[in-house]
């Protein structure tokens, strides 16, 4: 099987966003909603993609044919050490940001950890100020690695904007889960990177 | 007559408008008489100036001189002086704090000859630390270019400062606020220019935070933090862990007794639990700052109904002060200690979520979300989560994962729908949980056998709740009833 593009896009941005809805994938890919409904009716008729209901997901076969597609897609990634290294910064920063996230949602209270109501404006300040520094090394570190993935670009994007949003005193754009928030979008950019370099989550391991 | 710089012992420096929050704050602590470190404010007035003129006026810079010269006589130091040197901090206060405000700057002052005067006093490591930490927040914060020209004059060092203060005020982030709050777009701020005191001196120093009651549970006991031999910013920093404020009352007890008698007083004067910044520089208390402590909702609750049986408020009072927010969060359903002790417990993880959930456990989220649909209570159990479980996630009475910890994706998501959850509970629990109704405790990391009966809210498990609703002639239980 060989996936061109933009059915390989498509794939690939599902994968990212595990499940998703066509809105989702624009998001994710940047393609046209008729491109990317094209895509899909090729991939659902070749078994690679199943419909539940409004949403998106890769069936078994889908996974397995993306799998075999990555090494040779990002063969010439995969051996590279520049970006091998500039993986390994991100892996760092990743435990900076989930850390910050973990900050952003629970604030110590004395002894206690309770959940951040966003009562305490300089509490909330502070920890943004954490995240515009994790976004500012997150984009030093991306602009090596941008040239690899046809998305990681677009993730950087979509970050900055989600940023933007939350700095505008619209929290539930920093770790929400009903819209691209930065948490969501950085979940996707994450996952792009394990699959470019063929790495699996720490979480996971 | 214009005021351009006030001294906190002045009347007008009890003006939030003209001195910011911070420093009216500051002036009222001294005016009850408590050893706040000296300090002159260069007023919003100045910078409504500054934006007109486009510089700092000559009078400005005069005035600023001789306000520096005033806390020179009161500190018995000099500004840059090669003896027994003054350091000040700066930070800005607007009359509503606000973010994308210039971060504070301590020890300006410094150069190298101050440095080595300052070795006299602290020994040679303290002064290069001193020096150090000035140099690198003055360069991030003033100068924010690592080629620009660093000034060795304290009092060009401190103009600089106090004009990146105003020009903060006038940054992208803090017009964003205010336009997204409906504040004035050109809102000055003004500038607390203050004395340095330095828990990092000797052993008899240190610095640390009291809160005059427990902010977690609102016990009317102090509760804080100190660590010896540092300043505050290695405790907000996160390079060194305090200990807890006993630790002040064993070290230095007559500077403990005397924070806890500020706690008191302050606690009276401004009706409310405060929130204590202070530092302790060769045994001698200073206090830095004091505002009203942030409290969770059953501290909020106890506090209200306890200040007014003190008779530190009316009663009043104490009702507006408990929001309908607290009483929900308060009624929130919970394990009874007792319920707790005697139920199998079928695993253990991170507490990741609070809240209890119980239903029987599912892995599979599509599984989740039909039973939930068909009116089943679920429980998620997966062995981590990504994307791809969200709609379990949103479908299930609570969350459990094999691995990760209080930062993974399941956690994170977790509270951001606010579903009790519990993570890492280790290889093998799906196997263990699946198919059987248990019962999450996502407050202390604990998932149980079957649905345990929760607590949900009675009037004498919360002496402080009933006796506010009995306050409120049982309107307050009544109004979040229907």
């Amino acid at each position: 099987l060989v996936l061109e593009d933009p059915d390989f896009i498509v794939l690939h941005g599902l994968a990212l966003r595990r499940r998703s809805d066509v809105e989702g994938l624009e998001q994710t890919t940047g393609l046209a909603r008729e491109v990317i409904e094209q895509a899909l009716d090729r991939a659902r008729s070749a078994n690679l993609v199943a419909l539940a209901r409004t949403h998106y997901l890769l069936t078994a076969e889908g996974d397995a044919a993306l799998g075999l597609v990555y090494p040779k897609r990002f063969a010439g990634s995969r051996g590279d050490r520049r970006l091998a290294a500039a993986y390994e910064r991100f892996e760092s920063l990743n435990r900076d940001f989930k850390a910050l996230i973990t900050d952003w949602q629970v604030r110590p209270i004395g002894v206690a950890k309770l959940p951040n109501d966003h009562s305490d404006a300089e509490y909330d300040e502070r920890v943004l100020r954490r995240l515009c520094t994790v976004h500012d090394r997150a984009e030093e570190i991306l602009s090596v690695l941008s040239c690899s993935s046809p998305l990681v670009a677009r993730h950087v994007d979509r970050l900055r904007a989600a940023l933007e949003r939350a700095e505008s005193d619209e929290p539930e754009w920093v770790s929400g889960v009903r819209c691209d928030s930065y948490h969501a979008v950085w979940f996707e950019l994450h996952e792009d990177l394990l699959r470019l370099l063929g790495k699996s989550r720490e979480e996971d391991r | 007559l214009t005021h351009q710089t006030a001294f906190l012992d002045e009347g007008i420096a009890s003006d939030p408008e003209l001195v910011g929050g911070k420093a009216a704050s500051l002036a009222r602590m001294r005016s009850l008489g408590l050893r706040v470190p000296p300090a002159f404010v260069v007023t919003a007035e100045a910078c409504r100036a500054y934006f007109k003129n486009g510089r700092l006026g000559t009078a400005l810079r005069s005035e600023i001189e001789r306000a520096i010269s005033r806390l020179e006589q009161e500190t018995e130091r000099r500004f840059g002086g090669v003896e027994r040197p003054l350091l000040v901090s700066v930070r800005s206060g607007a009359a509503v704090s606000m973010p994308g405000m210039m971060d504070t700057v301590l020890d300006l002052g410094m150069n190298r000859c101050v440095e080595a005067a300052l070795e006299c006093e602290g020994g040679g490591r303290f002064a290069a630390e001193t020096h150090a930490r000035f140099r690198e927040l003055f360069r991030r914060i003033v100068l924010k270019r690592a080629d620009a020209a660093f000034p060795d004059d304290p009092i060009e060092q401190l103009l600089l400062a106090v004009m990146a203060v105003f020009e903060s005020s006038r940054s992208r982030r803090a017009r964003a606020y205010r336009k997204h709050h409906g504040l004035p777009y050109d809102l000055a701020t003004a500038v607390t220019v203050q004395a340095m005191v330095f828990g990092n001196l000797d052993g008899r120093s240190g610095t640390g935070v009291l809160f005059t009651r427990n902010p977690a549970t609102g016990e009317a006991k102090p509760f804080g933090e100190f660590l010896a031999g540092a300043q505050g910013e290695d405790v907000v920093s996160g390079t060194r862990t305090p200990d807890p404020i006993e630790r002040l009352a064993e070290a230095l007890p007559d500077a403990y007794a005397e924070l806890l008698a500020a706690g008191r007083m302050l606690e009276v004067a401004e009706k409310d639990v405060q929130d204590i910044e202070f530092t302790v520089e060769r045994g001698t208390l200073w206090l830095l700052q004091s505002r009203s402590a942030k409290r969770s909702a059953d501290a909020a609750i106890r506090i209200a109904v306890e200040l007014a049986n003190e008779g530190k408020i009316a009663r009043e009072d104490a009702i507006r002060r408990v929001t309908s927010e607290h009483v929900r969060a308060v009624q929130r359903p919970r394990l009874r200690d007792e319920t707790r002790s005697s139920a199998l417990l079928l695993t253990r993880g991170d507490a990741a979520s609070p809240g209890v959930g119980a239903g029987v456990a599912v892995e599979d989220c599509d599984e989740t979300e039909s039973r939930s649909a068909a009116g089943e209570r679920v429980v998620l159990v997966r062995p981590t989560t990504s994307p791809q479980d969200l709609h379990g996630m949103i479908a299930a009475e609570a969350i459990v994962t094999e691995l990760g910890g209080t930062t993974s994706h399941a956690a994170i998501v977790s509270r951001s729908l606010h579903k009790p959850c519990v993570v890492g509970c280790g290889d093998g629990t799906i196997a263990v949980l699946v198919g059987r109704s248990v019962t999450v405790d996502g407050s202390h990391g604990e998932v149980f056998d079957g649905s345990l009966p929760v607590e949900t809210f009675q009037t004498d498990s919360h002496p402080w709740l009933a006796q506010l609703d009995e306050w409120t002639g049982g309107r307050l239980l009544h109004r979040l009833d229907e």
